[in-house]
């Protein structure tokens, strides 16, 4: 296959001097090596770590290259409430994420939150078509119970949700605080299923307004109710005026509520609820503090909330645990006074409303590991001190109330058993939310309402004798331990993949050094002072153009992004663009000297056996 | 145009007519002069020539090496230790087929120094694959030069033209100075049958397998084959054109001789006037110049030689451990020749490091036969018979 | 932008052929390719022997889309020099020549054509691939070998006992009109050296470090972080100087990283003691701010 024609003047079979005429390409000097390079795209920690299962990667690799409408579509792909989770996902995704090793994790909420918010300034969204004959119910409108509706709906079914409380929405609209997640937020992410065509049927409550029975007209039926017993403080006092729930605290403030609390509130517990109790509770001018059992870094409530709460002026005493609530007792519709604590303190008088006005707590020491790994507290003897208070909210967790059941749904004590699909023992029941042994977080709720989604469509599908019992699971997941996708259910990637394997990329496959430090961006907070007086939403975000920014931080671990470095680095053009992205090589002449795959910055390439 | 000039401005004053292209040169004496009138040719105009003045003579032939494979007509000079500093590349241009011109002014090598004529230096580079023109006048040195770029680039070979030091690179005669427009008809620019060309990208020199290797040599013999009859073409030509032609080997009163001398070089002028010296006493002696030493003319030494009874061949070069270096040459050409044409061949060493070889010692090479002594020195016996090894005979030495 | 997004600044155009014959993770064969990525095919190459007269292929092929002469070892720079000679002469001027050297053939056999040229200030662009040591022989010594390595002619038990000769100051005090150094391991920096110098008239002089993974005993895939971190740990600085005079780092010096990693991946320096490494790193250390108050200074 000679490439240039030969020199003239050819005698024995040469030209007169060694004048070459043709080219080195006749060697196939592939034949040299033992191990070939393969473009095996892999899975970022960040897709594996999001309890959703949202292709996070794929659509900083949109961002990045200025195609932010599909970015935002392949976000919807999977979560149908970006700009909810955008706010007030904790973003494991993040603590995944291998930048947190180089120069600080990208702030994937925030270009997720930029991208939610792109979406609730698009238009509204077609009725999704109604591919299948089939209606499914679903009972309650939160997080878990909205992402089914939505997954559903888009797989063309018929859905309705029935929802107790007047608004969809549930823990986002009744828990969660306004500052930290604005209802018209919520509203426009529900306005957008509801364009969809999901059919939102509230003030119902199960058990009292529908039995649960009639759900069975549907094909298929979604439990969503989430959790709403509170775990009580167990100490007594504990059912005095002035302790409340938490959860219903918050309830009641965002349902437009102005409780009384009094000027010294103290919030037991170290969650997330704790945080959103304690900065809610500052909102309306108390003197806040926590009381928490462990440490600060053992609390598990994000840091984030941590440090907002404390920057809001909240205090945080830790190792500490009320052993009793003290009580007074104050004529009826007046609040108590601190100067009276003595006065009926430990006195024979007749209670006629005894009154919270503190807790009497223990100090408490780390002692030896428990289950979670954390070092149980135990009280040190001796240390109790009295810490006033005029409200005392409890937010320790809350459990399922699973009383409404049917008998033939197996279930425990607060949590609802459910395979990997979210089946329960019940043929067409699933369950998702804080029913099911899980986080009790937005995120996990939204991806449990996804797999039931796919469960619910599995189900139907084989019940109707459309597909076999032979899909494996394992390949809808991102990554080993990743949540299902419903892209991967509807085999509909629009991202090119080369030969993807479901494994997550290592940190040291990466090759850091084509990277430049770029600090990550942090969140536009109002002042902390702002905050202590507003519900207006304490983090804005990021601008635009720096939210874009941030995404060109990401990695994209494990997956081309078409850099060229391969192309660039080879000894041996081996490498060379296809028609309509990617790359080819040429084996015929790569001689598996594998300074691609160690180059590639993101481990997208594989060294493989010749023969394997 | 005549004009009174020294054998180096000749060379220069040919390869200006030349239109040389590419010069590039180190100084040496005796050769200096000739790229010093390049210099000045060039600086005014006379000749528009690249002219690199390379650090040493062996940058000089690779720098011709890489203009000559571009296309270009390369030029250089040198001498005696610059030649030899040049030996490598000399290959490069010889294997490699570049119609590069080179004038190299005979003279003795070191150690100890000497800047004085004789022919080692050039004869070392026998088997480099160069054309060697040797020449006699400084009318022969112009002509030659220029007739070398025409033989060259006709054969892709390489040419050496071959002045003697001091006797021909110093002294001045009268030239005949062609028109530069006749030598422009006789040496049109150089079209190069392949070279480094960005619209036809070859490699030049790659790695050649015992597959191909001879091929390519016998290529590059054939083309020296070729030569010969080319220069015969390109002599009869110059001559047409201009009324001088010079011959691969010219015959000098041989009809009728009994006793041919073989010369080369300036020693040939100064035979010359020993043979018409003899020719007058009625001795049938005769002369033979070789200039062209390679390709060696076989064949017309052969028709030139076969029936002489005898030949004496003087040599300004020496093969130490063997002989006279054209004296072998000569031996192995004639050798067989039928037994009753096959010439006696006597060899002579004469005048290395520049001794003269004047008439006296040439009629000694005419008069006394090598049996008589190995060592022809005044007075002194023979050292060894002839018979038992066949060595020349020094004439001019000290005992 | 985070990651440092190259391929914009790299030339399409494939003037290399596949299928030529270096080994493995060849950094000479890379550097070959990139640089005439920066030249262009307007471009005729002058080869003396090296390691490149094997890789780019024997008669009758060639691995170059370009021009190329085979020569001698010691006449890159001298065959370069004629042939501009040559394209001048013939009323080419814009014909960039390229000489293709090894470092044999430039610190040792090469230096005396390459110092008469570059005196001259022949119009050409002279490369050194430097892997550091006689390599398509068999990894003899060099004057480009530094100190404390291995080859076959400088055992472990006596390794290579001088300097690495100062290539790119050499040919500064020539005062040529632009003399850099550059590695395969950042490919922009490299054509843009290639472009800045294919813009320039006389001599131009570009040192490019390129690993050698059977000589330096180091793996094939490792070659373009060798490289790198030969940077990185000043081991090979980043230079350009201008007119001999004016000295500069082409990329900021970032922080020293040190040089026992560097040397720890390459198997030519495993027999060094702790106490010769750090050796290697005080003199790599002094060599440093010598070249810093050079470039201060300039």
């Amino acid at each position: 296959m000679s490439d240039r024609t030969p020199g003239t003047d050819i005698a024995h079979g040469v030209p007169p001097v060694a004048v070459s005429s043709t080219s080195t390409r006749d060697n196939l000097t592939g034949s040299w090596k033992y191990i070939r390079p393969a473009y095996r795209d892999r899975v970022a920690p960040c897709n594996q770590g999001c309890p959703v299962g949202i292709d996070i990667e794929g659509a900083m690799n949109l961002v990045r290259d200025g195609r932010i409408e599909e970015a935002r579509d392949l976000v919807l792909r999977e979560n149908p409430l970006p700009a909810v989770t955008g706010r007030v996902c904790y973003h494991p995704c993040e603590g995944a994420c291998h930048r947190g090793g180089f120069d600080g994790a990208v702030a994937i909420h925030a270009v997720e939150r930029m991208l939610g918010d792109l979406a609730l300034e698009a238009p509204p969204s077609l009725p999704a078509p109604r591919t299948r004959h089939a209606d499914v119910a679903i009972v309650g409108a939160g997080p878990a119970g909205l992402a089914c509706a939505y997954h559903l709906v888009r797989l063309g079914y018929g859905v309705t949700v029935y929802e107790a409380e007047g608004e969809p929405g549930g823990i986002l609209r009744y828990g969660i605080p306004e500052y930290r997640l604005p209802k018209r937020v919520l509203e426009g992410e529900v306005e957008r299923l509801r364009a969809l065509g999901v059919d939102f049927r509230c003030g119902v409550r199960i058990g009292a307004d529908i039995t649960a029975g009639e759900l069975d007209r549907h094909a298929a039926v979604f439990l969503a109710t989430g959790a709403h017993r509170p775990r009580r403080l167990g100490i007594a006092g504990e059912d005095a005026r002035g302790v409340r729930d938490g959860l219903d605290f918050l309830r009641e403030v965002n349902r437009g509520g102005r409780p009384v609390l009094g000027e010294r509130v103290v919030v037991v517990g170290g969650g997330n609820t704790a945080m959103d109790c304690a900065r809610t509770a500052a909102r309306f001018g108390a003197d806040v503090t926590v009381l928490y059992r462990r440490g600060r870094a053992d609390m598990p409530a994000h840091r984030d909330e941590v440090e907002d709460a404390l920057h809001e002026g909240v205090r945080l005493i830790q190792f500490s645990a009320p052993v009793a609530v003290r009580t007074a007792v104050a004529p009826q519709g007046r609040e108590p006074l601190e100067s009276l604590e003595s006065m009926f303190d430990g006195g024979d008088e007749p209670r006629l409303e005894p009154r919270a006005i503190g807790l009497t707590c223990v100090r408490m020491a780390p002692g030896e590991p428990d289950a979670s790994g954390r070092r149980r507290p135990e009280p040190v003897a001796g240390s109790e001190a009295f810490l006033p208070a005029d409200t005392v909210l409890t937010a320790l967790g809350e459990e399922a109330d699973l009383s409404f059941l049917p008998d033939d749904v197996r279930h425990g004590d607060g949590t609802l058993p459910v395979n990997p699909l979210a089946g329960t023992s019940r043929a067409a029941w699933f369950a998702g939310g804080d029913l099911i042994e899980q986080p009790h977080t937005v995120a996990f709720a939204i991806g449990s309402g996804k797999r039931a989604a796919l469960g619910i469509d599995r189900y139907l599908r084989m019940r109707d004798g459309e597909i076999g019992d032979g899909s494996d699971l394992s390949a809808l997941r991102y990554g080993p331990e990743g949540n299902l996708s419903a892209t991967r259910w509807t085999d509909s990637d629009p991202v090119r993949r080369a030969s993807p394997v479901n494994e997550v990329v290592g940190f040291d496959q990466l090759n850091l050094a084509h990277f430049e430090r770029v600090p990550r961006h942090p969140d536009r907070m109002a002042e902390p002072a702002e905050r202590r007086h507003s519900f207006a939403e304490s983090n804005r975000g990021l601008a635009r153009e720096v939210a874009l920014a941030e995404a060109h931080r990401c990695f994209n671990c494990g997956v081309c992004n078409a850099c060229e470095l391969c192309l660039i680095y080879c000894p041996d053009v081996a490498i060379a663009r296809r028609d309509g992205g990617g790359f080819e090589i040429a084996y015929e002449y790569c001689k598996g000297c594998g300074v691609c795959a160690a180059e590639c910055p993101r481990g997208a390439i594989t060294m493989v056996r010749e023969g394997s | 145009m005549k004009k009174v000039m020294i054998g180096n401005h000749a060379v220069s004053w040919g390869v200006q007519l030349a239109r040389a292209e590419v010069i590039a040169a180190y100084p040496i004496t005796p050769q200096t002069q000739i790229v010093e009138e390049l210099s000045e040719m060039c600086a005014d105009g006379r000749l528009r020539a690249q002219f690199l003045k390379v650090e040493s003579e062996h940058s000089a032939m690779a720098a011709c090496v890489g203009a000559s494979a571009t296309g270009a007509r390369a030029f250089t000079a040198t001498s005696s230790q610059g030649l030899l500093l040049m030996h490598e590349m000399l290959h490069w241009a010889g294997l490699g087929r570049l119609p590069i011109v080179m004038a190299d002014i005979n003279r003795a090598v070191a150690p100890g120094w000497s800047i004085w004529t004789d022919q080692n230096d050039t004869l070392a580079q026998r088997d480099t694959g160069w054309i060697q023109l040797y020449c006699e006048t400084n009318q022969e040195v112009l002509d030659t030069t220029v007739q070398a770029f025409r033989l060259a680039e006709t054969v892709d070979l390489p040419v050496m033209i071959v002045l003697d030091a001091f006797f021909l690179s110093h002294t001045s005669e009268p030239v005949d100075i062609p028109a530069a427009a006749e030598v422009d008809a006789f040496l049109p620019r150089r079209t190069a049958r392949f070279k480094l060309d960005v619209d036809d990208p070859r490699a030049f020199g790659a790695l050649t397998t015992p597959a191909v290797y001879m091929e390519i040599r016998l290529r590059q013999q054939e083309a020296m084959d070729q030569a010969r009859g080319v220069f015969r073409d390109v002599d009869q030509a110059w001559g047409r054109q201009f009324g001088r032609r010079y011959g691969a080997i010219e015959c000098y009163r041989t009809e009728g001789a009994e006793t041919v001398l073989v010369t080369s070089g300036t020693i040939t002028s100064t035979a010359r006037h020993v043979v018409n010296e003899r020719r007058e006493r009625g001795e049938p002696v005769g002369l033979v110049k070789i200039k062209m030493f390679r390709p060696f003319p076989t064949a017309l030494l052969r028709e030139a030689l076969a029936g002489i009874p005898r030949v004496a061949v003087l040599d300004r070069n020496i093969s130490p451990g063997h002989s006279g270096i054209f004296a072998e040459e000569l031996r192995a050409a004639l050798y067989d020749l039928p037994s009753g044409r096959r010439p006696r061949i006597d060899g002579f060493i004469v005048g290395l490091g520049g001794r003269d070889v004047t008439p006296a010692v040439i009629a000694e090479c005419l008069d006394r036969a090598p049996e008589a002594a190995v060592v022809a020195a005044a007075g002194r016996e023979p050292r060894r018979a002839r018979a038992a090894t066949r060595e020349d005979v020094w004439v001019g030495v000290k005992p | 932008m985070s990651q440092i997004m190259i391929k914009d600044r790299i030339p399409r155009e494939e003037l290399l052929d596949s299928g030529h014959l270096a080994c493995p993770g060849c950094g000479a064969a890379l550097a070959m390719r990139l640089v005439l990525k920066g030249l262009g095919d307007r471009t005729i190459v002058a080869l003396p022997a090296c390691c490149w007269s094997i890789i780019a292929g024997p008669y009758p092929q060639t691995s170059l889309r370009v021009p190329l002469y085979h020569t001698a070892f010691e006449t890159g720079a001298s065959v370069a020099a004629g042939i501009k000679a040559a394209l001048v002469a013939r009323g080419d001027t814009e014909t960039t020549v390229m000489a293709w050297a090894g470092d044999g053939g430039t610190f040792d056999i090469g230096l005396q054509a390459l110092s008469g040229a570059a005196e001259r200030n022949d119009d050409f662009l002279y490369v050194c691939y430097d892997n550091e040591a006689y390599m398509n022989t068999g990894i003899q010594r060099s004057s480009a070998t530094p100190w404390g390595a291995w080859t076959t002619t400088t055992p472990a038990e006596h390794p290579e006992s001088r300097p690495k000769k100062d290539i790119l100051a050499i040919l500064a005090a020539h005062r040529i009109p632009y003399a850099a150094s550059a590695t395969v391991a950042y490919p922009d920096d490299l054509i843009a050296k290639v472009r800045k110098a294919k813009g320039i008239r006389g001599t131009r002089f570009l040192h490019i470090l390129a690993p050698c993974p059977p000589g330096w005993k180091s793996n094939d895939e490792e070659s373009i972080a060798l490289a790198r971190m030969a940077v990185q740990c000043r081991v090979f600085p980043l230079l350009e100087v201008e007119d001999g005079e004016r000295w500069r780092f082409s990329r900021a010096p970032g922080p020293a990283e040190p040089v026992a990693p560097y040397l720890a991946r390459q198997g030519r320096f495993r027999h060094l003691t702790e106490a010769q490494v750090a050796r290697i790193q005080s003199d790599v250390d002094a060599r440093w701010k010598a070249l810093e108050r050079r470039v201060a200074s300039s």
